[in-house]
């Protein structure tokens, strides 16, 4: 189909993509997968041309159009969601030119595509490196890339565009009602999630990039009352990259009597209690204790100080590497630009360097660390690992984490259910809870969505009032048992905040069932 | 880029003569958010990013749905109106949905825009990150700094004749300084300041400069309850888990700290925190000089949330407050925040503590119990032992777990409000005037290495 006839269709079945504005139409007007044929390489010839005249040593001009489209229902209303965006519909297209000159980054944006601006905006990026030069204590250097002239897209097998609004609000109110009708039950929401991200790179050094991607994350949380107890259980779809059908196939309606009953029966669970037990962590609990130890932590930038006015910096040194025990030998972790499915897979960062797969932690050993154009030669490196990443036209790039993952296990590794019967005195948690980590991601608090007791190898009763207390290298060394590839997930999450002014990143995190050795459980309700 | 109130009414108006529904809603929000950055004493990035937004929601009796575009053209604001106009005949009925506000509001009249800091570009961005790095250097510490500034408007029309419009300009100076062997570092800052000669960013980075060099090697002690002196910043933070539980709806719901015994009712007239905790929204704050445009463009009035410890009102929505015929409260609780102070400064919180902590920063904080509101966070930046009345050591940070319930219950001191911001990141609105606290029996849990 061509873009233009897309559009055609769009308009007649919903609210169309591409359909809204003057940078959609231009869009629209540009031949699918064609880059050098599309109307915005004249433009990005322009602001390269103005960089260049203006005596850049480096330019690059990003247009995107960013949509953020999430539909809710709770208590059978219609709302606006939330997930990726602010939750409704939000629909924003521009463009951003970043310069080098005298040694120091320049950035500037703007909503309006035309020829004049992006001159202007060019212009304007070049006179803030400039001014930037009196205050400049070292220069930017850029590690060396191939050249790509590119199309890149996500599989999709049902455009969430196609699908009716009247079919998501059926869907969606379904679960309404299955929850609604579940003793206890005084409030749910479900809701769907989507992200499009259209993204068009030219850089001064002759590379040419179209991606398009698209997010979907559908979950459902209730609201459970029992006595003067109130407690939500979520149950979340693994949020991925691709269409409608990570909705259709995530089997939301047949969680439902479940997760209510989980709301339930937390209501008037015991507190576990405060001290040292045993940790098994499901894939969805195991992705933001990940997140924000590993994957925060092994961030290049954060290494060297980028972020210590806000993020923070890491515990972890440059000296560190191929030599920090991060954990046991049983911790293997994997950062990942390429898995299907992943939100972070691209097929090229925002520096264009294509996109890759490299190891962080072997055998519980720091190996690796995420880089890009800017930071590689702090450890030496010549390439970057391509972690580049502007959440939209409106904002400059810098260094993003990837997708990270805990590996699975190797043939012959215990099961779930092996894991739990292998375990004396523990605390099984599911889904994400309160989280809280130092600014150098050593001293992590966690909680979780649900808990239960596990005792002599059996599954009991639930438990509350659970949160872990995680010392990064101490806790990954106690990881003692990991499930096979059979039971990993890949969950992940919309809201990663970094970056001052503050820009959000949807990394996906992978892990297998973990167990974690004798954890402090329970401390932050013992004040 | 600056939008008059002329230029915006234009842009309302062209878009509520476009829409045809039985009331229709225009957001307008533009305007310049720029920034500089700094890191290891040199600028790593320093931008101007212009934006522009109208968001249009059209109403059909008790259906509705909002769309948004960035492009003002004809065609976009055409298109935008009939996809908007086609979605919402789509959506069923909401019970819950308000018309839109019916005529103009009485709002606040607030001069929020200085000449200085509407033009504070980035060559004055980057002269201040000079003056602060060349301190820095002197000193022997590694800056790392923010300069946002915003010059932005913001309005809201609808076809009942409502107009607000409010532009501002503020910028913010925030710093830490670390030392080279990384084992100390140290915050100062200001944040949504109206006026650019208020900040002295000198001034503020000998402060950071010299709590760095002071946390150098900080010690460890052992976890526990301890006397705790918030500067404004931790302050500011900690009293922001408070705003959350003031919502009517959740609390006469069962589902919040403000819920009363019965099911229903509230605690309202219940005194909750210590006698010299009073919190107010003060609409027209000379020193904030924030928005005037509160809840679904009605006017802003200034409301006493807490006084003397009392909760005297929490905020209805306009849904909420039909249903439980209350009327709806202009004013959400974070606009305009001023908590009462007194007189103390923290030096004499300093002399009067046999035995606690001085805390110049927390970071990371979330919530771990809704109901009790225990919420869990760590120190950063600076945190020095307190003994005799004396600064004897830097010590290494601690993760707490405690509640406003129990810590604003504990204030022993208070010093003088300051404007600072109630959020974790700096860059919208929310910034309050926040006096520095002394609360005794603050639950510190575990100890962190991290500097």
């Amino acid at each position: 189909m061509k873009r233009r006839d897309f559009v055609k269709t769009m308009g007649a079945v919903g609210v169309g993509l591409y359909a809204s504005d003057l940078v959609a139409d231009l869009l629209a007007q540009s031949p699918r997968q064609r880059v050098l044929e599309s109307r915005f390489k004249g433009l990005s010839d322009i602001a390269l041309g103005e960089a260049k005249r203006l005596g850049c040593s480096y330019a690059d001009v990003r247009f995107t159009r960013n949509v953020s489209d999430a539909i809710g229902v709770r208590d059978r209303i219609v709302t606006g969601g939330g997930g990726f965006g602010g939750g409704g519909r939000e629909e924003s297209a521009g463009f951003g030119v970043r310069v080098i000159h005298s040694g120091v980054w320049g950035f500037a944006s703007s909503p309006f595509v035309t020829e004049d601006e992006v001159k202007k905006i060019a212009a304007q990026a070049t006179d803030v490196a400039k001014a930037s030069a009196i205050s400049k204590r070292f220069e930017v250097r850029l590690a060396p890339t191939d050249t790509y002239i590119d199309y890149w897209e996500v599989p999709v097998k049902v455009n969430p565009d196609t699908v009716t609004l009247d079919d998501k609000i059926a869907f969606l109110m379904k679960i309404n009602e299955a929850a609604l009708k579940q003793p206890d039950v005084m409030r749910v929401q479900s809701q769907i999630a989507f992200d499009f991200e259209w993204k068009y790179l030219a850089t001064s050094e002759g590379s040419v990039i179209e991606q398009e991607l698209w997010r979907t994350f559908p979950s459902f949380n209730v609201t459970a009352r029992k006595g003067n107890q109130v407690k939500q259980r979520t149950f979340t779809v693994p949020p991925k990259t691709g269409g409608y059908e990570i909705a259709l196939e995530g089997k939301m309606l047949e969680n439902v009597e479940r997760i209510a009953a989980e709301a339930a029966e937390h209501c008037t669970a015991p507190p576990v209690g405060v001290g040292l037990k045993d940790l098994v962590m499901t894939p969805s609990q195991a992705m933001l204790t990940i997140h924000e130890i590993v994957a925060h932590a092994t961030e290049l930038d954060r290494i060297v100080g980028y972020e210590a006015n806000y993020a923070g910096t890491s515990f972890v040194k440059i000296s560190d590497l191929g030599k920090m025990k991060y954990g046991s030998k049983l911790f293997n972790v994997t950062a990942d630009r390429t898995i299907a499915g992943g939100m972070c897979t691209v097929g090229y960062d925002d520096d264009g360097v294509k996109s890759q797969e490299w190891p962080l932690v072997r055998e519980g050993i720091l190996v690796g660390l995420q880089t890009n154009r800017e930071t590689a030669h702090y450890i030496g490196e010549t390439h970057s690992r391509g972690c580049t990443f502007a959440t939209s036209w409106r904002n400059y790039p810098f260094l993003r984490m990837p997708n990270v993952h805990v590996d699975a296990g190797p043939p012959g590794s215990p099961t779930p259910e092996e894991i739990i019967a292998d375990t004396k005195d523990g605390v099984l948690i599911d889904g994400r809870g309160s989280y809280s980590i130092d600014q150098q991601r050593f001293n992590g608090q966690f909680g979780g969505d649900a808990f239960w007791e596990v005792k002599n190898g059996k599954r009991t009763r639930m438990v509350s009032d659970v949160t872990y207390n995680a010392i990064t290298t101490d806790f990954w060394q106690n990881l003692d048992a990991i499930s096979g590839k059979e039971s990993w997930e890949m969950f992940g999450t919309t809201g990663d905040a970094k970056g001052q002014p503050v820009q959000i990143n949807h990394p996906s995190h992978g892990s297998p069932w973990c167990r974690i050795r004798r954890i402090m459980v329970g401390a932050a309700y013992a004040g | 880029m600056s939008y008059s109130r002329d230029q915006v009414k234009q842009i309302t108006d062209k878009v509520l003569n476009m829409a045809k529904a039985d009331a229709v809603e225009v957001r307008f929000s533009g305007g310049e958010r720029s920034a500089t950055r700094f890191a290891n004493s040199s600028i790593t990035a320093n931008l101007i990013e212009h934006d522009q937004e109208v968001a249009v929601t059209v109403y059909y009796g008790q259906k509705t749905a909002s769309a948004t575009t960035h492009q003002f053209d004809d065609a976009s604001l055409v298109r935008m109106i009939e996809q908007v106009q086609e979605l919402a005949k789509r959506k069923p009925d909401n019970p819950e949905l308000m018309q839109p506000v019916k005529g103009p509001q009485p709002y606040v009249e607030i001069d929020a825009v200085l000449p200085a800091t509407a033009n504070f570009g980035p060559a004055e961005r980057a002269a201040m990150v000079k003056i602060s790095t060349d301190i820095c250097e002197k000193k022997g510490v590694l800056g790392a700094g923010y300069i946002p500034k915003l010059h932005w408007t913001d309005a809201l029309a609808n076809s009942h004749g409502l107009f607000g419009y409010f532009r501002y300009a503020e910028a913010s100076f925030i710093l830490t300084c670390r030392t080279p062997d990384q084992t100390g570092s140290g915050w100062a800052g200001t944040t949504g300041v109206k006026d650019i000669a208020n900040i002295n960013a000198a001034q503020l980075t000998e402060v950071a400069a010299d709590k760095g060099l002071k946390s150098r090697k900080p010690r460890a002690i052992e976890p526990g309850n301890y006397t705790v002196i918030l500067e404004p910043r931790p302050a500011a933070r900690f009293l922001s888990l408070v705003l959350g539980a003031l919502n009517a709806r959740a609390a006469e719901e069962g589902r919040s700290f403000m819920s009363g015994k019965e099911r229903g009712s509230t605690r309202v007239g219940e005194k909750v925190f210590g006698e010299n905790v009073t919190l107010r929204s003060e609409i027209g704050n000379p020193i904030l000089r924030q928005t005037p445009i509160g809840q679904d463009g009605l006017a802003a009035k200034s409301v006493t949330w807490i006084e003397k410890g009392v909760v005297k009102n929490l905020f209805y929505d306009r849904y909420w407050a039909t249903r439980q015929k209350q009327e709806a409260t202009g004013t959400q609780p974070g606009m305009s925040l001023v908590m009462e102070g007194g007189t103390a400064t923290v030096d004499e919180m300093i002399k009067s503590t046999k035995r606690g902590l001085l805390v110049s920063f927390f970071w990371y904080i979330r919530g771990v119990d809704n109901q009790t509101l225990l919420n869990t966070g760590m120190t950063r930046d600076g945190l020095f032992l307190i003994e005799n009345g004396e600064i004897v050591a830097p010590v290494q940070n601690f993760r707490w777990n405690e509640s406003p319930a129990v810590g604003f219950n504990n204030i022993t001191m208070l010093g003088r409000p300051v404007p600072m911001h109630t959020g974790e990141a700096y860059d919208n609105p929310g910034t309050a005037l926040v006096p520095p606290m002394k609360i005794e029996d603050f639950t510190m849990t575990s100890i962190s290495p991290a500097v």
